[in-house]
């Protein structure tokens, strides 16, 4: 059963299938890339406009976490590639292991940044309705404004991760009942396009938010 | 009942509509739950005629409303959720979707000459997606309203209004998902599914059109979703990138709304852009006239639109600086539309033209179109617009293109492929009659308007000074007679249904794959695949003509 | 397998470095005007792992266009659109007030 290569009545060939498929996974990255671009140009209005605050804001956020999570991502693209690798010499079992792996870096990335990360900033007034606010005076609106973006772009990359995670465990499923092998693995190659984007948005959301404002 | 002829595509004769895809299944579960492009077509149709008759509708309350010059409707509040309703309706569920999703979806796998789009369960969904998020928007509508007009500006969107704002917001958001999965499935389709021999300069112009539009629903939507996001998060948490009061920017809204919308009245027109080059070879019996300047001409108006948005801001606070520059830029994304204006006539020069209904609407459409865009130029000119902005005359800029324009070309591409469609013809007199008097009733609505807008009456009021009186009760008479001219189609269409004359595969003699299978195609679109080697429209050229008399 | 393998270890240690190389690049006394530059090694980080991760390179010529139409599109938006606040006068509201 992992040997049967079929297309759908409308493609000339399975390869031709695959590349579509490939191609099409691309271009819905185009759009998201927009969809986050919009996101960074409100970034680039609010900080220009209370850069002072902006980057006050900006200076409370904990850059061990956020330096370790960027660690974290960044390995489980390159554990999900390997699982690729794997696959595409035939290693269906290693795939299953890279891609529990991967999961399991996905699940801590998950943890660290929902788990302990946003409840420090709630405990420490950071959220920007909180009436506590951690800053009060001029500085407090660009402040304000760097954790609406903070917590809108990270709630949003969050989601893209969910999605991910439910991806992931896609793959796996499909992978224990045998569906992959050298000829026929599109499913793994369009998810890990996905994966490694999500790698990317964060790569960006990083520096926005940890390291740009950090200066004096 | 199908031979193949000598330059290898497939001629079929007339075979009706048994073993076709309309009677490939009979059951309600084999309509919603179907992957054919042409069915998803169909029910796209369904939808989108809905939406075209309540957007209408709210026009019509509109254009009764300023009758009179106190407002006929009594109230301001009510006027306000009228054009809102209005704006959003016909922009969203059915100028963006129209051409795209009905006439798009059916013909594009048959004229690349391919059995399917290259994702259809995609397309399947993006008509669910479409029929949730128009019926949450029609929720927010009927449930009250929203008063803000359609391009919801902040600080009224989110701050002041008591209308219905996250609702609308949240049905527009998911109809852009239907969006962006049509225009994905649009792009790759004609990239990787186009049939043996066809390259990409032997593809009919309507698919570079379709293409354009697929780059900019693709590129331009997602903004959109951002945008709208932003919108009800602040309008209930207030989070404050909007509110100068906390250091956020209003003009920011603006900037990522536009941004959105300036390609999306692309997506608009680019669709009819691509009816028309069909319909003018047809009925000039004439290859079109500069093929790649005009396809090229429609890739230059996808990557320029982006370019412009900006010139619906001149007044709206941003620097003199960006609006100049964006004053520049709109000049120049005038230029291939106004080539393409030269290509149709270029093509009807020398043509043996027939008056049909199609014909008609595309007529219609160079005349209407070509004064609609040239009136664009006048309010890209920063000093003009200043006296111009927000008054009749953009208004009318804008109906000139989207209606005159747009909708004249969604008719008569409906027109002209529905034998295609639907296996049956329709009434030639009925069509050309409704052609005319849609033509008529439009000039007669939207002509005083930018008469209007120069003297200074201001858009989006309910009551007006009394002297333009005169002139409102004009256009609310033009309304009237443009109400009956788009009735009349969907009396005399659904007639055909039951009652036109049989269909056979190529009732115009036109060019293009799809005329060379059967009226109604088969689910397959094809009995074998076809295979192309000459280019599109290879008409006899009048010379050849001649000689045979 | 043990070349793809290795292949994609450079490219993680790259990442690695490539980031360590950004957080350092965030303690440069620049003005305020001048830090998204810090950015920089985060966008060769975006390059390195869609040729090393994504295999951009190793699809077709669409793939490659997609991606660069992604890139080009994002660059209209964010500098079309910053050229009016960077040339708008900008009058600064009074001190914040709690709403």
């Amino acid at each position: 059963m992992a040997s049967t290569v079929r297309q759908d009545f409308q493609y000339a060939s399975p390869t031709h299938q695959a590349e579509t498929a490939i191609a099409g996974m691309w271009l819905f990255l185009a759009t998201e890339v927009l969809f986050f671009g919009g996101l960074i140009l409100c970034w680039i209005y609010s900080r220009h406009f209370n850069a002072p605050g902006f980057d006050a804001g900006a200076r409370q956020t904990a850059l061990w976490i956020g330096t370790l999570n960027t660690a974290i991502l960044v390995t489980s693209s390159l554990v999900y590639a390997i699982g690729l690798a794997f696959v595409r010499a035939g290693d269906t079992r290693r795939l299953i292991q890279c891609c529990l792996l991967t999961l399991a870096l996905g699940i801590a990335f998950l943890g660290l940044k929902f788990g302990l990360e946003w409840r420090l900033d709630f405990a420490h007034h950071l959220f920007p309705a909180d009436p506590y606010f951690w800053i009060a005076g001029s500085l407090s609106g660009g402040a304000r404004l760097f954790f609406v973006f903070y917590f809108i772009s990270t709630a949003l990359h969050g989601l893209h991760m969910v999605i991910g995670v439910g991806l992931l465990l896609w793959i796996i499923r499909r992978a224990r009942r045998g569906e992959f092998s050298p000829l026929y693995h599109t499913p793994v190659q369009v998810v890990g396009l996905y994966w490694s984007f999500v790698d990317v948005v964060w790569i960006i959301l990083y520096p926005l938010i940890y390291l740009v404002g950090r200066g004096q | 009942m199908s031979a193949v002829t000598a330059d290898g595509t497939v001629a079929v004769e007339k075979s009706g509509i048994e073993g076709s895809y309309l009677t490939d299944g009979y059951t309600l579960r084999s309509w919603l739950l179907t992957t054919d492009h042409k069915r998803i077509a169909l029910l796209y149709l369904a939808a989108i005629t809905m939406f075209f008759f309540i957007g209408g509708f709210a026009a019509a309350l509109v254009r009764l409303n300023l009758i009179v010059p106190q407002g006929l409707l009594g109230s301001a509040e009510t006027y306000n959720r009228l054009f809102t309703m209005h704006g959003v309706v016909m922009v969203w569920f059915f100028l963006v979707p129209a051409v795209p999703v009905t006439l798009g979806n059916f013909l594009i796998p048959l004229m690349l000459g391919a059995r399917d789009l290259a994702f259809p369960r995609l397309n399947l969904l993006s008509w669910y997606l479409f029929m949730l998020g128009g019926a949450v928007t029609l929720w927010a509508l009927f449930a009250g309203g929203v008063d803000t007009g359609w391009t919801f500006y902040t600080p009224l969107s989110t701050m002041y209004s008591k209308s219905h704002v996250v609702l609308a917001a949240t049905g527009i958001f998911i109809s852009g998902f239907s969006s962006i999965a049509t225009g994905l499935n649009f792009i790759v389709s004609i990239h990787r599914l186009r049939a043996p021999g066809m390259t990409w300069y032997r593809m009919p112009v309507f698919l570079w059109s379709l293409y354009s539009l697929g780059v900019l629903m693709v590129l331009a939507t997602p903004v959109l979703a951002i945008t709208l996001l932003l919108l009800a998060l602040e309008r209930v948490f207030h989070i404050g990138v909007f509110d100068p009061a906390i250091g956020g920017d209003p003009l920011l809204f603006q900037h990522l709304f536009w941004f959105y919308s300036h390609p999306a009245v692309y997506i608009m027109i680019l669709p009819g852009f691509g009816v028309v080059s069909e319909i003018i070879p047809a009925f000039s019996r004439k290859r079109i006239f500069g093929y790649k300047f005009i396809v090229w001409a429609s890739v230059s108006i996808a990557v320029i639109s982006f370019f412009v948005w900006g010139h619906h801001m001149f007044v709206a606070g941003t620097s003199l600086y960006s609006a100049v520059l964006f004053s520049i830029l709109s000049y120049l994304v005038a230029v291939p539309s106004a080539i393409k204006v030269f290509n149709w006539l270029g093509t009807m020069h020398k043509g043996f033209i027939r008056f049909d209904a199609p014909m008609l609407y595309a007529l219609g459409f160079i005349g209407l179109f070509t004064i609609g865009g040239l009136t664009g130029l006048w309010v890209a000119a920063l000093a003009a617009d200043v006296h111009l902005t927000q008054t009749y005359f953009v208004v009318a800029h804008f109906h000139y293109i989207m209606v005159g324009g747009m909708v004249s070309a969604f008719f008569g591409g409906l027109h002209f492929w529905w034998p295609k469609i639907t296996g049956r013809l329709y009434p030639e007199m009925w069509a050309r009659v409704a052609a005319l008097v849609m033509f008529i009733g439009f000039n007669l609505t939207f002509f005083p308007q930018f008469i209007l807008g120069y003297l200074g009456m201001p858009r989006r009021y309910f009551s007006y000074a009394p002297e333009f009186q005169v002139l409102n009760v004009l256009s609310s008479a033009g309304a009237s007679i443009l109400a009956s001219a788009y009735l009349l189609p969907l009396g005399y269409l659904v007639w055909s249904l039951l009652y036109g004359e049989r269909a056979t595969g190529n009732p115009w003699g036109a060019t293009g794959l799809e005329w060379q299978t059967a009226s109604p195609p088969p689910t397959a679109n094809f009995v074998e695949t076809p295979v192309v080697t000459q280019g599109p429209y290879h008409y006899p050229t009048p010379e050849s003509m001649q000689l045979h008399g | 397998m043990r070349r793809d393998l290795n292949r994609l270890l450079i490219v993680w240690l790259l990442l690695l470095i490539l980031g360590a190389a950004e957080v350092a690049a965030s303690y440069l006394p620049l003005p305020r005007a001048w830090r998204p530059l810090v950015m920089l090694p985060g966008a060769m980080m975006v390059g390195v792992v869609a040729l090393g991760f994504m295999e951009v390179r190793r699809g077709s010529v669409l793939v490659r266009a997609f991606a660069v139409a992604g890139i080009f599109w994002l660059l209209v938006l964010l500098v079309l659109g910053s050229v009016d606040p960077l040339t708008r006068t900008n009058y600064p509201v009074p001190d914040a007030q709690l709403r």
